[in-house]
Order: structure tokens, then sequence, then C-alpha cells
């Protein structure tokens, strides 16, 4: 611990605790094998007395001390007494487009003044710099979903990000990941500047004709595109129209960002919480053959079955959320555990764990998964909805989430259980390299404890 | 006054006391005893009789009747406590209609039948602070409650219980009464309007004092000066008749707040939030004034810029007694994974952890001699769980209060004994200071 406490305090330097700390590590290629350590895999259980290898920002072996060969002039890390596992994914989160909750200025988290509104892109807001950043990485968080806050039906599309690069861009591991979309009593346009629509029922048919008009535009746009290629076809079809038909397809950067979801590509995460929310946005859905994700789903109890039924996965948060009166007390907690049950791929969001924005407290997320554990959902489950499982509901199951040879060396050591409050992480690694364990935080900490 | 309604209080509360005294003793045996005040007792044993803590340690002579709960595998603490709630108000929080409003009395909207007490319950929290909100530099005046959920609300008040003002400063007044353009808009005008009323309370005394005086000789002509709500309530504060509470965030605010109280002469029980506690503990510890913190709550205003998660264990070790709070109808279902977290931030130890829930927010609000540890006389107030309470896996099984079983998660339904009702509030109000509003 002492070699990598130093090359952290190296790298703290003057905004070395910024995510931009990584530009200056990458000629070092260095390998590290961490050894001794009990490994949580997520994808192959449980290996005590581990060994880990990681080279070139990948990890390059896992297995059994004495199994795995570490190469000539690896740095090792004795991590007797320590656990080791995949660095966690928090599936929503808003870094990057908030500072201070209070503060209008540092807010860039969503623009009401519509509500379809899929061409915002979080990438345009995304603050890489953020303090928020190294806070929740510091508990082991490496990755997370930056999505847009919840005022619109369709709020934007999300970023996919990894809690430390070289500058913004090597921060963005993916564009555009994912559709925001939300359905419920928030939506509606209601109080001093109430207007359509106003209602579930004119969320709904506004959503509808929207779909329709990319379908109409997709339609559209391939035909221009066919004229373009074949230019003596444009001249006999100019014969029959009049003029409006001379006139050069205009893009519509609104209908245009909805295609890829329409047709299947990408993923929709739709925010929705009462049970009957859901079963109306889900027969929306399937009318487009949207790729859904669900997310929230607090008050879903009764339709349990149905979610399964659907083949969906699920992101669930907040646990937190508090059941209706007269509801029992653990019908929240108990969700992870009843989707679970019944098959359901499930990821855990930090979404107000511990804290009262989400983004400030996504250092909680583990702790989440664990009172989802205290309320039966099964250990290996929890670990999973909060690494691999997120990972792969946005197209990164094949570079992260898990301790498997040729994956992306995101990897956290920490002196216990993840999931337990009472751990503390020691050491984060993020493509390979050590982290260093300084936030704003930690020195505010170590200026008043002189 | 505040002794008036406290008075009338307890004339109801005796009768449902007496009717709820369980008969039979309880005897908890073989379980993790976390007493809070002297240590944890590994396979230990706690006897109840009457209501009250009759003995605790690895074995204790109860009679042949009583009533054993085998807690094999389960751990055994005292309740907890809340020192920071605004749960059961139906969202009566701020009289937010002058800044300085101490004749407010919380129990005045308190709503017994608020599902946010049985959730609280349900986490294991038995007793708890319901403050007015931070919109006034002098807010109104705190009732204590038992979580005696299904009881009347007379039922529920903590007997005996001191009482306590809330005053505020910093950020919430400021931007309350700066938007709408009148005084105070910033941190000079907050502190003056609390001096200007400490002035007016001085002289209110003043003229009470004078009148007194004059009866005393036998004046006849003596006329009574009029009563005022308002200032007889910042007399109690002076006179040092009621806890005083602080909402407040900042270093320089803890300063400028106890060179007030000197100055006119009260002490301050607590500030509340106290984020930035770390910085000036030194000077706050000799004071004897207690923090009741977040654990690890950030960024949500400019005042909560420099929290940092290792406030309290650091505070703490600087000589300041520190509570944990909720400030939330979230947070307060899990505080024992709130003081879980300063093992992790800081070092605390399992006692000092378990104190932050316990007893030392049972100081803050002036009922430490009847709850908050496990200690022979006290009042049984005892929550049994599954898991280490400082895990995140800990679910309360069972809570008493004063001996008697109000939560119980083995009963079908809601697990409560005394209730079964409708509950009411579903508009999840609870927290004052940042919570989402979703």
């Amino acid at each position: 611990m002492k070699k990598l406490l130093f090359v952290a305090l190296l790298l703290a330097g003057n905004s070395g605790w910024h995510s931009g700390w990584l530009s200056a590590q990458e000629p070092a290629k260095k390998v590290i094998a961490i050894s001794g350590a009990r490994l949580l895999t997520v994808s192959h259980g449980t290996i005590e007395n581990g060994v880990l290898v990681m080279a070139d920002g990948k990890i390059a072996a896992v297995g059994e001390k004495g199994k795995v060969s570490i190469p000539k002039g690896a740095q090792i890390v004795d991590a007797h007494g320590m656990t080791v596992y995949p660095g966690l994914i928090d599936p929503e989160t808003n870094f990057g487009l908030i500072e201070i909750e209070s503060d209008q200025n540092s807010r860039d988290l969503a623009e009401p003044s519509d509500e379809i509104m899929p061409n915002m892109h979080v990438a345009d807001a995304f603050h890489a710099e953020t303090e928020l950043i190294p806070v929740a990485r510091l508990n082991g968080i490496t990755n997370a979903v930056v999505a847009p806050a919840s005022d619109d039906t369709i709020a934007g599309q999300d970023i996919f990000i990894q809690l430390a690069g070289a500058d913004r861009d090597a921060m963005m591991l993916g564009r555009d990941v994912a559709l925001a979309m939300n359905f419920g009593a928030a939506q509606r346009r209601r109080g001093a500047h109430a207007a359509f629509p106003s209602t579930r029922m004119g969320l709904i048919a506004q959503l509808r004709q929207t779909f329709l008009d990319v379908q109409d535009y997709i339609a559209r746009r391939d035909a221009a595109a066919a004229k373009k290629d074949n230019p003596a076809d444009v001249k006999k079809e100019d014969a029959k129209k009049d003029d409006k038909a001379e006139k050069p397809f205009k893009r519509d950067l609104k209908l245009e960002a909805l295609i890829p979801y329409l047709k299947g590509e990408r993923p929709v995460v739709i925010g929705v919480y009462e049970g009957y929310d859901i079963e109306t946005i889900m027969e929306l859905a399937q009318e487009f053959h949207l790729k859904v994700v669900l997310n929230h789903v607090t008050h879903s109890q009764e339709i349990l079955d149905k979610i399964a039924a659907w083949k969906v996965p699920v992101i669930l948060g907040s646990i937190y959320d508090l059941p209706r009166a007269n509801e029992r007390f653990d019908a929240v907690y108990t969700l992870p555990a009843e989707l679970a049950k019944r098959g359901v791929k499930i990821a855990i969001s930090s979404a107000d764990a511990g804290g009262p924005v989400s983004s400030h407290s996504s250092r909680n997320l583990p702790y989440a998964a664990g009172f989802a554990v205290a309320y039966g959902l099964p250990y290996d489950e929890a670990l999973k909805a909060i690494t691999l499982n997120v990972a792969q509901m946005f197209g990164f199951g094949d570079s992260l989430g898990s301790l498997d040879v040729g994956k992306t060396a995101n990897v956290v050591m920490a002196n216990g259980d993840p999931l337990d409050v009472r751990t503390e992480v020691k050491q984060v690694y993020i493509q390979g390299l050590a982290v260093p364990m300084v936030t704003r935080q930690t020195k505010l900490r170590d200026e008043y404890s002189k | 006054m505040a002794v008036a309604v406290a008075g009338a209080a307890l004339a109801g509360m005796a009768v449902a006391q007496s009717a709820q005294t369980p008969a039979q003793d309880i005897v908890f045996k073989n379980a993790t005893v976390m007493t809070a005040s002297h240590g944890t007792i590994e396979h230990g044993s706690v006897w109840v009789h009457a209501g009250k803590i009759a003995g605790v340690g690895a074995s204790v002579s109860a009679p042949a009747g009583a009533a054993v709960v085998d807690a094999t595998g389960m751990w055994l603490t005292p309740g907890i406590v809340d020192p920071h709630s605004h749960s059961a108000l139906d969202s009566d929080v701020n009289e937010a209609t002058s800044p300085v409003t101490p004749s407010m009395h919380m129990i005045d909207a308190f709503d017994n039948r608020d599902k946010a007490l049985y959730l609280a319950l349900a986490g294991g929290v038995t007793t708890e602070l319901l403050l007015h909100g931070s919109a006034n530099m002098i807010g109104g005046q705190a009732v204590v409650i038992k979580n005696k959920v299904g009881l009347d609300r007379d039922a529920m008040l903590f007997p005996n219980a001191p009482g306590s003002i809330k005053f505020a400063s910093g950020e919430n007044p400021k931007r309350v009464y700066g938007g709408r353009n009148q005084l105070p808009s910033t941190r000079m005008g907050n502190f003056e309007v609390m001096r200007q009323a400490f002035e007016d309370a001085k002289e209110y005394m003043a003229t009470q004092d004078a009148y007194r005086a004059k009866v005393a000789k036998g004046d006849k002509d003596a006329v009574a000066p009029k009563r005022d709500l308002k200032l007889e309530a910042l007399a109690d504060v002076l006179r040092g008749k009621l806890y005083v509470q602080i909402h407040c965030y900042r270093a320089d605010e803890f300063l400028t707040e106890e060179a007030i109280a000197h100055e006119y002469g009260y002490k301050i029980r607590a500030f509340h939030h106290a984020l930035e506690m770390y910085k000036v503990a030194d000077r706050i510890a000799p004071e004897q004034t207690a923090i009741a913190t977040f654990s690890d709550w950030w960024g949500f205003k400019d005042e909560a810029w420099d929290a940092i998660p290792w406030n309290a264990v650091m505070s703490m070790r600087k000589g300041v007694k520190v509570a944990l709070k909720s400030d939330s109808n979230d947070h307060i279902r899990r505080l024992n994974q709130e003081a879980g977290k300063m093992v992790h931030y800081g070092g605390a130890t399992e006692d000092e952890a378990i104190r932050m829930v316990t007893l030392n927010p049972a100081w803050i609000i002036g009922v430490d001699r009847q709850t908050g540890s496990i200690d022979v006389g006290k009042d049984a107030d005892l929550v049994l769980w599954n898991h280490d309470p400082l895990s995140t896996y800990a679910r309360a099984q069972k809570v008493y209060i004063d001996g008697d079983l109000f939560f119980d998660s083995s009963l079908p339904g809601l697990g409560t004994p005394h209730f079964s009702g409708v509950m009411h509030g579903d508009s999840d109000e609870g927290s004052e200071d940042g919570e989402d509003g979703r």
C-alpha cells in the first residue's frame, strides 16, 4: 500500500484529483499484480487468495494464487485481507450536469421547454471536471450512465462514462447510448403555465404522434436519398409533382434523433413509477417495438409477473423511495429480490441513495445493493446489479463489469465486503492504473486534520 | 407557557401510559447487547420490568414467569433516537411569514397517523424531536415523541421531555425573506433580526419584573402588562427554559451564534446540520454545544459545499458530542446504517458509532436520563436486529417502547400490534432541507 500511496500523492499534484490525471499516466504502461486478495469476479464466482494481473489497461490474468504467473517486473500489490472486485457502474446519474443543487448556474439537467427533446445530447453539457466524479470514484464507482433529469417524456440521450480519463472525450466511452424517456404524473404540464399535454392521455397521444412522425420522416428521408442516388428518377418524379417536391430534403434533428430507437438499435430507458403507468407506456413501447429498459418501477408490486413476462431489463432505484400509506414498510425494499426471483435482469441505481441528490450520493451505490440483499436479493445478484448487468444493458458487457481476462482493468480493492457501509475502499484502478485516492473532500479532511 | 403545554399533555399521558404498561416481565437471552453506554455484551441478557430496564449483563435475575425472547444470533440495541425530524407535520413545517415565530408549537401540527412514523418505527426509531423548519431565524417550539404507532396523540408525547426551540441561520432565512425583499436578505440581516428579537424580549422581561416588584411592594394600582406569547417564548430562551437547537452549516456562523448566545446569556444545546464543524470543533467543544449532523450529505447548496463525510468523527475526536440525524422521512428509516458509515469514515468504534444514533441524540433532546442506552432504570426502548445494526444488512425484527411491543416484522400486514387502521400521508414530505421534491 505504501508504494501506491506514493504514486497517488505524486499524481495528485495541483489538480491531479480531477478526472484528467490519466493523461499524465498513459506512457507508463505499468504491469500491476494484485496478490492474495479475495476476488469477486462477478462472472465466475469468488476466488479466495487470488491473483489479478493488469497490463496495458486490461485485465491480463485472473485466478488462484500459484496458478497465475506474474510477469517479471510487475509491481506486486500485497492484498491479503483485501477484497477485489470490478469497478461499480451506476446506471443513472447526473454527473457533469450539476454541481451544487441549489445553484441554477450549475444545473444542465433537462430542457423542459418541450416534452419531446430527443435531440438533447448529454454529451454537449457533460462537465468532465465536476467534483462529483472523484467523490464517487473514491468509493469504487468507475463507470456510470449520465442521463438528463425526468422533466420531459423524452428528455434526451445518455452518455456512458468512465470516471477517469485524459479528457472529456476519453471519459465518454459512449455518446447517445440510450434514450431517456419518462412517463407519469411528473411530466404533465400543469400549474401556472398549464398547456397540452396536461394529462396522461395528452402525453401518450403526443408520444404516439411523434413516433408516427419519425416513421414518416424515415420514409421521406429514404425517398429523398433514393432520388439523389438516381437522378433520372428525380426528373421523372419532378415532372409529375408540384413545386414543393423540388425543395431539398430538410433535416429535422428531433425526428432524426429518434430513428435508431424506433429501429430498436439502442435501448430506451423509461422512467416510470406506478404500475398502471408502466402498463400504459409498455403498450406504446411494444406498438413501436422499442428496446425497453424499465427504470424505477417503485410501485409495481401488483404487476411483477407481467414485468417478468415482458422480458425487459429493469433498473431499480431508488430502493429508498417510500412505500404508499398503508403499504408494508418493506414494499419497495423487496422489489429487487422479487424481480430477480422472477428471472428479470436487474440493475440498481444510486438515485437518492444517501443524500438529497442522486449524483452527489452515487458513492452510496453499493449500499443500495447491500440493502436489497438485506431484503432477500441473493448477494451475487446484487453485485451483478451494479456491475455486469449494467454494462450489458448499455452495450459494454464485453469490456466491463467483471474480472475477466481481456476486459478493461477497472478494478477496486477494499478492506472488506463492498456492499457494507463499514467497508473502506483502499485503492481504485482505472484502465489498470492506481487512481489518486484524493478528492476535494479528502483535501479538506487532511487540511483540518493537521 | 411551554411548560403549560407540556403539563396539559402530561395529564392526558398518565392515563394512556398506565394502560399501556405491560404487566409481564420480558427477558432477552443470548443477544449481542450493544448498550451504547458501557460497551457490547456478547451472549448477554436484558430484563424488562414494568416498562423499564431492570437488568442487563451476562445474566440477569428475572422472575420465573417472565416472557423469554431467545435472541440467539441477534443484536439488541437501545431504540434509535432522531434529534431532527419533520415527520408527521402534514407539511406544516415552516410558519414562514415572519423571521421570528417562537410561539409556534409543533404539537399543533402533529398528525399521529402519518405513515412516516410507522416507517421510522420499522427502522428502529423510538424517539423523535419534531422540529420547526429553518425558514425563520427563530422558529417554533419542538415536540418530543415516543414512536408508539397506534396510540393516540397525547400518548405518543415523551413524558417530562424538556422544551426545545428551533433557530436557523445562513441561506434559508435570507433566501425566504430576501426573496420577498424583506429583512433579512443577508447573514448580517439574519443575525440583526435575532439580536433585535432578544432586545425586545429583554424589555418585555424588564416590564414584567417592574410589575412584579410593584406587586411585591403592595402597590394596588399596579397594572399587569399585556401578555405577549412571542416575547414570553423568547424570555423563556433568555431564562434558560428552552433548549436552543440551531440549524447552522458554516464554521463562521457557529462562532457568531456562540458569541450572540454569550451576549444574551443563553446556551446552545446543539447545532443541526453543522457540516463545517470539523473546521472549528476545538473552538466549539468548550461550549458543550453538541451537533446533529448528516453522515455524508453534501453539495445540495452553497453552504453544504465543504461538507465531508469525516465531519462527525473529526468533530467527536476534538471533544464535540456528535449525533446523526435524518431530516428526512427516508433516512430516518436507516439511521443505524448512517452510524455504520462512521466506522468507515474516520474509524469510529462500534460503541462510538451506535452512540451517535442513541445516547447522543437523546442528550441533545434532553431525554438521556430516560432513554438512549441499555442501563438499569431507563425506559425499555429496545430494538432487536437480525444482523449487526451497523452493517448494511440489519433489519429491525422487534421494536419495544416502554417495554411494549410496537413493531414485530414477523407479524403479517404492517407488523404493528397496536395499529390496524388507515395511515395518512402520501405527500412524502418530511425533509425540509434538500429533499429532491420529485
